[in-house]
């Protein structure tokens, strides 16, 4: 590096860091916003990605067809100018040809007095205002033409002018009149003029055609170019959505066989489950049969032998039995409430709750109880298993107030949700303690000892079943000896 | 009350063969039945071949059916007696532990005279089995189709 700049390099190497840290920020921020507009892009749903991908699509098309409009157009116009341009030049040539004949044969009529020689002026006077009319067509968007047209008019009509002088002159005078005019040329100067115009005129709209044909050449260029970059671009951009929407229908296609399989694969356990629950309701049974018949017969034989305490002890071997028989008869009643197809009817839930009432009679014998029974809606479910819920549901009511010496149950409903229709049993029975509220629905759950109320714990698990079966919500409400509530819902849309 | 015809009881569970048996005792048809182990032996009886071979001619007063059994299951006896002219007659119960509604289904499509789910309760059990034998065994008169076949 050279010494003598020792104070400027480090200023100028400042400023090239300024600049590099001023191009590095623009550029760090365009990649922001770049990547900020992918993660935009990304986060979007497919079917906002494959708009956007379309979008942008139909905006190229746009764009190239606007583009490729206005480069057409001017082609259109320089082609439409070259032919004026090629016209003018004949027309010029044309004009200049007929002012020559006109000169000449007026030279000839001075010389000879032949008035058949003035033939080619006169036809020129006559065409003359056809001619300049047309000249000044071809020329009006070229001003500097226009203004040389003027000028070409002013020289024809000049000579024109004299040409008529002179034959006035020559038939007034005869031929040595005019003998020197007619050597030498009337109108000479007029007629070199005239030409040095047109061919300053020729030269002028050669220039432009010249500059037509590049710019036409250069617009033709730039169409072909702007044509092959953006179908290209749109073939990406095509390529992409495509890509998008195929990566879509793959994985939906995906999820789709995964359900299937997931759901064969349910089907299979249910299967299995039903084998199961055959197989209990058929296997599990009979040791209990012969626990429960082997003791029955081993008291008949030994009557007069046992003691009452031997007896007590068989007593309980088949009560033991009998009560696991029942367990069973519930799991399974339970299980199959899980797997029974459903009906979708209209239930009267006064009837329904009158032919429960009809049917716990055995239970309500030698029990004082005051019933307070709503007229309760319609709902839409299966009869059989709704029967089943207020079975339970009262039976447990009737159960759990055979402490209380007057007992009271109310049914009831609450329909202030549209969504829902509430149906609660109420009892002021023993209650229990809200902390354990959330076990009272669980399989084989009891919040009482057996000796106190008899139950295999299954009935409010069964009413939980069949309620979220019809879609429906199931809770309770209670205190210890002070009652409780027992609630379900069941939605009034399905 | 006399009964002339075997009562044939299929039940491959010794334990509940015995208790069956106890039952019949109390109305003294114990003596009459025929206790067959499996479906075969249900079908070699009715056939007369393998140990039945040599056995009175003759169709049984009732068939007491149960579900699961070795070899030939219930169902299956129960499809090859309906579906045998000499054998359709034979008053078919199927006595089982299965509660299950396609049993049900099933056994009465293909034509079962009765169904009974034998209860856990011993007392229970013994009261339907007595019943049972003596209504097919006694009560109830068979089909005359049989009691020809047996006078031959």
């Amino acid at each position: 590096m050279d010494s003598s700049h020792g104070q400027g390099v480090p200023a100028q190497e400042s400023i090239d860091q300024v600049q590099q840290a001023s191009l590095d920020t623009t550029g760090t921020a365009i990649r922001s916003i770049w990547s900020r507009i992918l993660r935009k892009f990304q986060a979007g749903s497919i079917e906002r990605r494959i708009l956007v991908g379309f979008c942008l699509v139909f905006a190229g098309i746009l764009v190239i067809s606007a583009v490729s409009y206005r480069n057409m157009t001017v082609l259109l116009r320089n082609s439409h100018q070259d032919t004026r341009s090629h016209e003018l030049i004949q027309l010029l040539i044309g004009m200049g040809t007929r002012l020559d004949e006109a000169e000449d044969g007026h030279r000839r009529y001075l010389v000879t007095g032949d008035e058949s020689y003035l033939k080619p002026h006169e036809i020129l006077k006559e065409r003359l205002p056809e001619y300049l009319r047309y000249v000044r067509e071809l020329t009006h968007e070229d001003p500097a033409q226009g203004e040389r047209v003027a000028l070409l008019d002013d020289l024809v009509q000049r000579q024109l002018d004299a040409e008529r002088a002179a034959v006035a002159l020559r038939r007034e005078t005869g031929f040595e009149g005019v003998r020197g005019i007619a050597l030498a040329g009337v109108a000479k100067g007029e007629l070199d003029a005239f030409h040095r115009i047109q061919t300053q005129m020729e030269q002028d709209e050669n220039r432009s055609i010249h500059r037509r044909v590049i710019e036409s050449a250069a617009m033709t260029r730039n169409t072909i170019v702007l044509l092959g970059t953006g179908g290209l671009l749109l073939f990406v951009l095509l390529a992409s959505v495509y890509y998008l929407i195929r990566h879509d229908i793959t994985e939906r296609r995906r999820v789709a066989a995964e359900l299937a399989r997931r759901g064969e694969l349910l089907v299979a356990a249910n299967k299995e489950l039903e084998a199961f629950s055959y197989s209990v309701s058929h296997d599990l049974r009979a040791p209990l049969r012969h626990i429960d018949g082997y003791a029955s017969l081993l008291e008949k034989s030994t009557v007069h032998a046992l003691d009452d305490k031997a007896k007590r002890y068989l007593q309980t071997i088949s009560e033991s039995a009998k009560r696991m028989g029942q367990l069973i008869d519930d799991l399974l009643i339970f299980s199959r409430m899980g797997r029974q197809e459903m009906l979708h009817t209209r239930v009267d839930l006064d009837q329904l709750i009158a032919s429960v009432l009809h049917d716990l009679r055995p239970d309500l014998q030698q029990r004082d109880i005051v019933w307070t029974i709503s007229a309760l809606p319609e709902v839409k479910g299966d009869p059989a298993m709704l029967r089943q819920v207020f079975s339970n549901l009262i039976s447990n009511a009737i159960k759990f107030t055979a402490t209380r010496p007057s007992a009271a149950i109310e049914i009831g409903s609450d329909q202030r949700n549209p969504d829902e229709i509430v149906i609660f049993v109420r009892d002021n029975g023993v209650g229990f303690d809200m902390q354990y509220a959330g076990k009272l629905f669980g399989v084989f759950q009891r919040l009482h000892r057996a000796d106190e109320f008899e139950g295999t714990g299954i009935g409010l698990a069964n009413v939980r079943r069949i309620i979220h079966r019809h879609g429906g919500r199931t809770w309770a409400e209670g205190m210890l000896g002070q009652g409780a509530t027992f609630s379900i819902s069941l939605p009034t849309k399905r | 009350m006399t009964v002339t015809k075997p009562i044939l009881l299929a039940e491959d569970n010794p334990r509940d063969a015995e208790l069956a048996l106890a039952a019949m005792e109390e109305y003294h048809l114990a003596d009459k039945v025929i206790l067959c182990h499996d479906g075969a032996e249900v079908l070699d009886y009715l056939y007369c071949r393998g140990q039945f071979k040599t056995r009175l001619q003759g169709n049984p007063a009732v068939v007491f059916l149960d579900l699961k059994m070795p070899k030939i299951d219930g169902l299956e006896v129960l499809r090859t007696i309906k579906g045998d002219t000499t054998l359709k007659p034979i008053p078919v119960v199927m006595l089982t532990s299965s509660r299950e509604e396609r049993d049900l289904v099933e056994s009465y499509a293909l034509g079962a005279n009765a169904y009974v789910v034998k209860p856990v309760e011993f007392h229970q059990f013994l009261k339907a089995v007595k019943e049972l034998g003596v209504f097919w065994g006694v009560i109830n008169e068979p089909p005359p189709e049989s009691t020809g076949k047996s006078a031959s």
